[in-house]
């Protein structure tokens, strides 16, 4: 029996207060459409406007830096896929997490990078962010070059959370939640 | 060439020049996956007006949204105005934001604390 029990998926999905989740290969337009999904959600959900931008904010860089290094490593169409989720916690914050497929590798370095964030408060992660802007750019990047995962960081009410799921012998899962 | 405009996506701000006036304007969200293709432009105009003539450059911003690659980018114009300035040159940004979303003044005042040439920011209507 590997049918789909939609109504099991549904109760899943709303005992977890999920808003919004999506699982698949994503691209530009798609990373737009949700973010325009995400925004209306928002809106009908009474989010005040800055906690809404917030929220969008997050799911924007957490989604670009998955888009940014699937095509920084050639990886196709299906090595692609994101996996994310808004949800709302117990005492009614917005959780945004997203995740990917990584190269192990990078993956422990990523954790590192959110691990010492972690320990940083408001002010230092400021500092971070400040310095990471006068980075001198690497000509051939198109993104902002580290400041997402900072920004992200700097907008997430608690510690970022992220966690590593090993998948064969040289990938792994990264998975990040911000809490807005 | 030297009008540049731009319509608004849902990525990208519209952008308006008036080379006679000395004035750029850019509005709306800006959260493009590739933001130094999108930048490249405006940063091209800017920096001719700052070398080809030598009337005020006034930038008149109403964005709202940025993702951190428009950051860079918007820090790379700012930059550019900054020198500008310190050459004695008569550069000023005006950023009209909504005051009931505070992440829009919040954004544009990080900004400022890295300028020292004329920035207002106001809240809009």
């Amino acid at each position: 029996m590997d049918t789909i029990d939609l109504f099991e998926l549904r109760a899943h999905f709303n005992k977890s207060r999920i808003l919004l989740c999506f699982n698949g290969p994503i691209s530009r337009s798609l990373i737009e459409e949700i973010g325009n999904a995400l925004k209306n959600y928002l809106q009908a959900d009474h989010a005040q406007p800055s906690a809404a931008m917030d929220v969008f904010s997050v799911y924007v860089e957490m989604t670009q830096n998955i888009r940014h290094y699937a095509m920084a490593h050639g990886y196709d169409e299906l090595q692609s896929s994101a996996t994310v989720v808004v949800a709302r916690d117990e005492e009614s914050r917005y959780l945004v997490q997203a995740g990917n497929m990584v190269e192990k590798a990078d993956g422990e370095a990523l954790l590192a990078r959110v691990q010492a964030l972690a320990n940083m408060d408001k002010t230092k992660l400021k500092s971070a962010y400040k310095a990471q802007l006068r980075q001198p750019r690497d000509e051939s990047a198109v993104s902002g070059a580290g400041l997402g995962l900072i920004d992200v960081a700097r907008k997430s009410a608690r510690a970022l959370d992220a966690s590593l799921s090993q998948v064969g012998e040289q990938h792994a899962f990264f998975s990040l939640r911000a809490t807005i | 060439m030297n009008a540049l405009h731009i319509l608004a996506t849902q990525s990208t701000p519209s952008v308006t020049s008036d080379w006679e006036q000395g004035l750029l304007t850019m509005q709306g969200d800006s959260y493009p996956e590739n933001s130094f293709e999108f930048f490249g432009d405006i940063i091209t105009w800017i920096e001719r007006y700052l070398k080809e003539s030598r009337a005020p450059l006034r930038l008149e911003l109403r964005l709202v949204y940025m993702n951190t690659s428009s950051v860079k980018a918007m820090m790379d114009i700012f930059d550019m105005l900054e020198e500008a300035h310190q050459h004695g040159r008569q550069v000023g940004v005006d950023w009209f934001y909504d005051p009931r979303n505070e992440r829009v003044l919040d954004l544009a005042d990080e900004f400022r604390e890295d300028c020292s040439f004329p920035f207002q920011i106001a809240a809009d209507g």
